[in-house]
């Protein structure tokens, strides 16, 4: 496969716009794996099986950058840095705050795993480590699906807190700018559960030993102490149900 | 070598000539994949939207578009304007049972018409870019034959009607492929790329170069201005896909599919116009001597036809009541 794909941006890789939707990504990946597999006609006596196969190697990198939103956005500040035609306006789209981010198809080997090591090390177009701390501007925290501004004041109240109901939890959400269509995605649980333990709704839960699970998820992605969380909740959860 | 100022010319086109008419040409590569059924009904369906439109038939020593149309063989061909019977291809044309379309055929020609000069080439291209008309259909002839890819360049749009056998889409890559080297052969001298070109038609590959879009990219790291000047040749390649003889949903996807590898493979954009079903109303209505859009105006082809007729001639400009 010539070098010139791999100096492609992941954007011309999958023939998108850089302000693209992620809807229109995901159309342009199903596009691109139903012209570049094995067995595409449309790929008959132009590319052999060979590169073929690289091509798709290259669109599964390419997509699993750009169907996340926190590493796309870490991907279109390398590209203006590079200058390669990017102007920070054009991305203004990319940053969609709330979209869900894509998952590949269950049974898909993850394009990470599988496909890092064919772009070579010298490639401009390799995607960047994922993001320290450091990164982030000074004030700013990030959760595992979040960016977000530090309050000193709601800092020291989650410190402080031993009590975590329902409420509680929706508070330190809030603040953490988690989205609830993110955290579901994230943890696999599904909204109306989630909603329900954050308005204390006992009787719209499962059995307490899948809420125990929950809140622990959810402790998890608040950076918040496990188990004082859910023995809080779950003391909580027996006293309402008697 | 420096950058292109601003405003710098730096293309120097030979033969540059605009034509009258927007030209549109029907080529595919393979034989059988609906050339003369596309170009007839597109023709119908342009004439039908008010168009002046014109077909010529260009598939020359094989000439049948008249008994796609359902007409009568004519007494004129293009045979009389290269033996200089008559001045200009324009008095060949003659009126069809269809409002606005004229038919400029080839059943009287010489049974050795498919093995014309450059000269009688030349003659009848220049004599098509003076042609009056709204649109000018050429019919092309199977393979790629320069004389075919000449017509094929020579025009505004040029359609490929392809079908979903792999035999068509090896034919149809290998008609742009063709028609693409034909094109920058003539810049070779200009984009000193003389030895390159030649070895890239045989198929062997130098510097790594195994498709037009590596050409460009090499000639664009070499030369700044060469690679401008091939980027802006490859974008006057204008390859609309028209996918005949569908039969499945799944087999539509091929259109989306061919676009892609054009951009990949050769760095020129593609289109794909549309797709039309495989029906059989089409060779019986052949069989009857009457185009299908008269026989089954009800049929999905109709439509779709329709479509690719309006997509092609764009939106239409309102005639104002005062000039």
């Amino acid at each position: 496969m010539s070098q010139r794909l791999y100096e492609q941006t992941f954007y011309e890789i999958l023939e998108v716009a850089p302000n693209a939707t992620q809807q229109d990504i995901y159309a342009a990946y199903h596009r691109a794996k139903a012209t570049y597999s094995p067995d595409s006609p449309a790929l008959y006596s132009m590319f052999t099986r060979e590169e073929a196969r690289e091509l798709m190697n290259l669109i599964e990198e390419a997509f699993s950058t750009l169907c996340d939103q926190s590493r796309r956005r870490e991907y279109d500040m390398l590209l203006i840095q590079r200058h390669q035609g990017f102007h920070p306006e054009s991305l203004a789209a990319s940053a969609q705050p709330g979209l869900p981010d894509f998952k590949l198809p269950d049974g898909h080997d993850h394009p990470d795993k599988a496909h890092r090591k064919v772009v070579p090390s010298a490639s401009p177009v390799k995607p960047p480590a994922p993001a320290k701390k450091e990164s982030l501007p000074e004030g700013f925290a990030r959760t595992r699906m979040s960016v977000y501004e530090v309050d000193p004041a709601m800092e020291a109240e989650i410190q402080q807190q031993t009590l975590f109901d329902g409420p509680f939890l929706l508070k330190v959400r809030q603040y953490k700018k988690v989205n609830l269509d993110q955290l579901s995605e994230g943890t696999k649980i599904s909204r109306p559960y989630i909603t329900a333990l954050e308005s204390n709704d006992y009787d719209a839960l499962p059995a307490p030993v899948f809420v125990r699970g929950f809140v622990v998820q959810l402790a998890k992605v608040y950076a918040l102490n496990e188990k004082l969380v859910a023995d809080s909740y779950m003391s909580l959860l027996r006293k309402a149900k008697g | 070598m420096s950058a292109p100022q601003k405003g710098e010319k730096i293309y120097y086109m030979r033969g540059t000539m605009s034509p009258e008419a927007r030209i549109i040409a029907v080529g595919g590569g393979k034989g059988g994949v609906g050339k003369s059924f596309f170009s007839s009904g597109l023709g119908i369906f342009l004439a039908n939207l008010g168009y002046n439109t014109l077909l010529v038939d260009l598939d020359l020593g094989a000439a049948n578009l008249h008994t796609c149309l359902g007409e009568e063989p004519g007494e004129n061909s293009i045979s009389d304007f290269l033996s200089g019977r008559v001045s200009s291809l324009a008095e060949l044309a003659r009126p069809t049972r269809y409002r606005n379309l004229r038919l400029i055929g080839g059943s009287n020609d010489p049974l050795d018409m498919a093995n014309i000069n450059d000269l009688h080439k030349s003659q009848i291209m220049s004599s098509l870019f003076h042609l009056k008309a709204d649109f000018i259909i050429l019919d092309l002839s199977a393979g790629t034959h320069s004389t075919t890819l000449d017509f094929f360049l020579m025009a505004s749009h040029q359609i490929l009607t392809v079908t979903p056998d792999p035999s068509s889409i090896e034919n149809a890559y290998r008609f742009i492929k063709s028609a693409f080297f034909r094109k920058i052969k003539r810049y070779e001298f200009q984009l000193n790329l003389t030895n390159l070109i030649g070895d890239l038609m045989a198929n062997k590959s130098q510097h790594g170069i195994r498709s037009p879009a590596d050409l460009l990219y090499f000639v664009s790291k070499k030369d700044s201005k060469n690679g401008e000047l091939l980027a802006h040749l490859m974008s006057t390649m204008n390859i609309q896909i028209v996918l005949n003889q569908v039969r499945t949903t799944s087999e539509i996807a091929l259109g989306p599919s061919i676009e892609s590898v054009c951009r990949k493979y050769f760095g020129i954009n593609a289109q794909f116009l549309g797709h039309l079903d495989y029906d059989n109303a089409v060779w019986q209505s052949l069989r009857k001597k009457r185009h299908l859009l008269l026989e089954y105006p009800h049929s999905r082809v109709y439509a779709q036809l329709m479509g690719i007729a309006r997509t092609l001639a764009g939106p239409r400009k309102e005639k104002k009541a005062i000039s």
